[in-house]
């Protein structure tokens, strides 16, 4: 494909496990108690290089919300969802948010994440508070 | 109005001597009236006219008097006087009063405290214009009488007509100061030694300017009228891509789409990987292309427009992500896997290899005088070498991100980087100057016009944004409508005049927009796979070249079809769609 076009950021990394390309920072973590499917995964304020897949609407832990699936730019993986409505007040916070899936980025100090058998297979999305 | 001859026939009028056109106007000509009308009255019938409401036009917004003086001053400088004499007689609106006619006389024969009596008369209701044309008079006197050395009636000129009149008494000291030096001239620069008639004449056109358009209207008028409708037309014409010539009064202008390139004429298949950056060079000759096989190719443009392979330059081991011609388009710059390499065009062969021990280089360009390569480093710095590899400078503190764009003015001697992901820098190399440009969105490349006075910016949101930085900058225009998720895009400048801008798309098309309005005029298609790079020929505005994920260059030109039939009968001959 084309030049792909990807900020490099600074600070702690959140990058993508298959490709390497940044994706986050420590620092924009809001919360690390969400799930997904994959297991453990964490709710970004914002989130870099990633594309954005068509609207859908979700049952999720919390509700019913509008969310779009996000793609590392570079290789094209799929890496979480960004939230863009939330029908209950009480998860309005999580609008214009990113979730990145533990199991797909590869930690500031380059640890990773695999799937146990103890991760909450039932759904995604988390309480949190 | 009385003071000048008032008895004399209005047929017999007194004649002007020796005027060549080059030096007055024609309309100002001294002309023979075929028809009469008394003296006296023709100001006062001049001044009552303009109370004429009498409107021409759908609009209600031309003035009749107007209209007709702007003719009448029209045929006078084509040199139809009979016609002008016969418009005024027929329609009753003076062209202008015969008053101008002798203060025209007086000035030429140097009458000049005639001429001011006339001044007088011209009813103008702006004292400040009475005295600077009083003034200008009374100066051309005194340099007069200076020059044939009568310094006794110069300096009375200078003392009882020019001093009262003056508001700038530094003017008066200037001029009693060349009482005392007359081997210096006032007179704009004209020698004194040259004719006197040539600095009368000079003032005229001076007084004639000064003078409110309602005494005198403004020389040249009407075509300068037209001309303005005409520019107008050709800024709102969107396909102008075509040198006019002469344009038609007769019908608004308006091209069709047979001015833009618009067909496929050649599919370039070369390259065996996709295809990242592509560049006309300055002359408009050669094309280079860079490829994901780490491949450079520069090709030749031959005159009838066909395009064919130069050279396959082999030596980097990564794809070349920028390419930067020399000003004289004999040697190439081409940046890739973090390293330059300088290029012989004509012989195809590396002539230099520049590196930065334990850094890697992302970009390059040449300086304006060729003597000169820059680089932008990966520790956000930039890096200035001799042809030879001797570092001459180096800047550091986030100067640039990784971006591959590196653009550098000629006239502003400016470096051009995107030195944070929102912000592009201006850096004067020499001036140590800094200049910003912010936007709101991520910059992910930018190209800069030949001029070096616009910068197009692509952003992050699929927008394109042109920026004036010629002077202060500021956002002049923004281009929507092209697909951009994921990859580098090059967008240009491109046709006559810079008309258009262009850009790729993850879509497969070429999108090309009007640069003035900002509206998408045409797509493209062709390709099978993300266009990401265009290039318009600086050289011919109807050459485009674009290039894809789908390993082709197109080159695209007029519509063949179209433009052997535009007003001509066809030859026979079958022009298919898709070229060779």
């Amino acid at each position: 494909m084309g030049r792909v076009f990807a900020v490099t950021l600074e600070g702690k990394i959140y990058s993508c496990k298959h490709c390497g390309t940044h994706l986050a920072l420590d620092d924009d973590i809001v919360s690390k108690s969400f799930h997904s499917r994959h297991g453990k995964a964490y709710l970004f304020s914002k989130v870099a290089n990633v594309t954005l897949g068509e609207k859908e609407e979700r049952m999720m832990m919390t509700g019913s919300h509008i969310v779009v699936d996000i793609f590392c730019v570079q290789c094209g993986s799929i890496v979480g969802w960004k939230y863009e409505t939330a029908r209950e007040k009480s998860q309005k916070y999580k609008e214009g948010k990113s979730v990145l899936e533990r199991f797909k980025i590869s930690g500031p100090d380059g640890s990773n994440y695999w799937v146990s058998h103890g991760a909450h297979f039932g759904g995604s999305d988390a309480d949190d508070v | 109005m009385g003071g000048v001859e008032d008895d004399e026939p209005p047929s017999k009028r007194v004649k002007v001597t020796s005027i060549d056109s080059g030096g007055i106007s024609n309309s100002l000509y001294l002309r023979q009236r075929a028809c009469t009308h008394t003296l006296s009255d023709s100001m006062a019938r001049l001044l009552a006219t303009e109370g004429d409401d009498e409107v021409v036009g759908s609009k209600g917004i031309i003035k009749k008097v107007e209209l007709v003086r702007v003719i009448a001053e029209a045929l006078y400088s084509l040199g139809y006087s009979k016609s002008g004499a016969c418009l005024e007689e027929e329609s009753g609106i003076p062209f202008h009063a015969p008053e101008i006619d002798f203060f025209m006389h007086h000035i030429l024969e140097g009458q000049w405290d005639e001429s001011v009596a006339v001044l007088h008369k011209f009813g103008v209701t702006d004292e400040t214009i009475v005295k600077l044309a009083s003034l200008a008079i009374f100066e051309q006197k005194f340099s007069e009488l200076l020059d044939d050395g009568k310094v006794m009636d110069a300096l009375e000129t200078l003392r009882t007509e020019i001093t009262p009149l003056c508001v700038n008494y530094k003017r008066v000291r200037e001029l009693s100061s060349l009482v005392l030096s007359p081997s210096q001239n006032l007179l704009d620069g004209t020698s004194s030694k040259g004719s006197k008639l040539e600095s009368r004449k000079i003032l005229l056109d001076k007084l004639r300017k000064l003078l409110p358009p309602k005494v005198i209207v403004p020389e040249k008028r009407l075509v300068q009228l037209v001309e303005q409708a005409l520019v107008l037309q050709k800024d709102a014409c969107k396909f102008h891509n075509s040198s006019v010539g002469k344009m038609s009064l007769l019908a608004d202008h308006q091209c069709g789409r047979d001015h833009i390139p618009t067909q496929t004429l050649q599919v370039l298949q070369e390259h065996e990987d996709e295809i990242l950056v592509l560049q006309f060079s300055h002359n408009g000759k050669y094309l280079a292309s860079s490829s994901g096989d780490h491949l450079v190719i520069i090709w030749e443009v031959l005159d009838a427009g066909q395009v064919l392979l130069k050279h396959r330059l082999y030596g980097h081991q990564k794809s070349v992500s920028c390419i930067s011609w020399s000003p004289d388009d004999k040697q190439l710059l081409t940046c890739g896997g973090e390293l330059v390499r300088r290029w012989d065009v004509t012989l195809g062969e590396c002539l230099y290899i520049y590196e930065k021990s334990g850094l890697g280089l992302v970009s390059c360009a040449w300086a304006p005088d060729g003597k000169s390569v820059f680089s932008g480093v990966t520790d956000k710095s930039i890096i200035m070498w001799d042809l030879e590899g001797k570092e001459l400078e180096c800047w550091r503190r986030q100067r640039t991100l990784r971006n591959a764009d590196l653009g550098i003015t000629s006239n502003t001697k400016e470096l051009i980087t995107v030195c944070k992901e929102t912000v592009v820098l201006l850096f004067g190399w020499e001036s140590k100057s800094e200049r910003f440009i912010e936007e709101d969105q991520i910059i992910t490349s930018f190209s800069l016009s030949e001029d070096g006075k616009f910068l197009l910016l692509s952003l992050w949101n699929e927008e394109l944004h042109l920026w004036n930085i010629d002077g202060s900058p500021r956002l002049v225009s923004k281009y929507k409508g092209h697909k951009r998720s994921r990859f580098v895009l090059q967008s240009c400048f491109g046709g006559l005049d810079h008309a258009f801008i262009s850009s790729g798309s993850e879509d497969s098309q070429v999108y090309i927009w009007h640069r003035l309005s900002g509206e998408l005029i045409l797509t493209l298609a062709g390709h099978t796979g993300a266009v990401n790079c265009v290039s318009w020929n600086p050289a011919n505005p109807h050459m485009l070249a674009s290039a894809s994920d789908d390993r082709t260059i197109r080159i695209w030109g007029l519509n063949q079809v179209n433009v052997n039939n535009n007003g001509r009968h066809s030859n026979g001959v079958h022009h298919c769609n898709g070229g060779s």
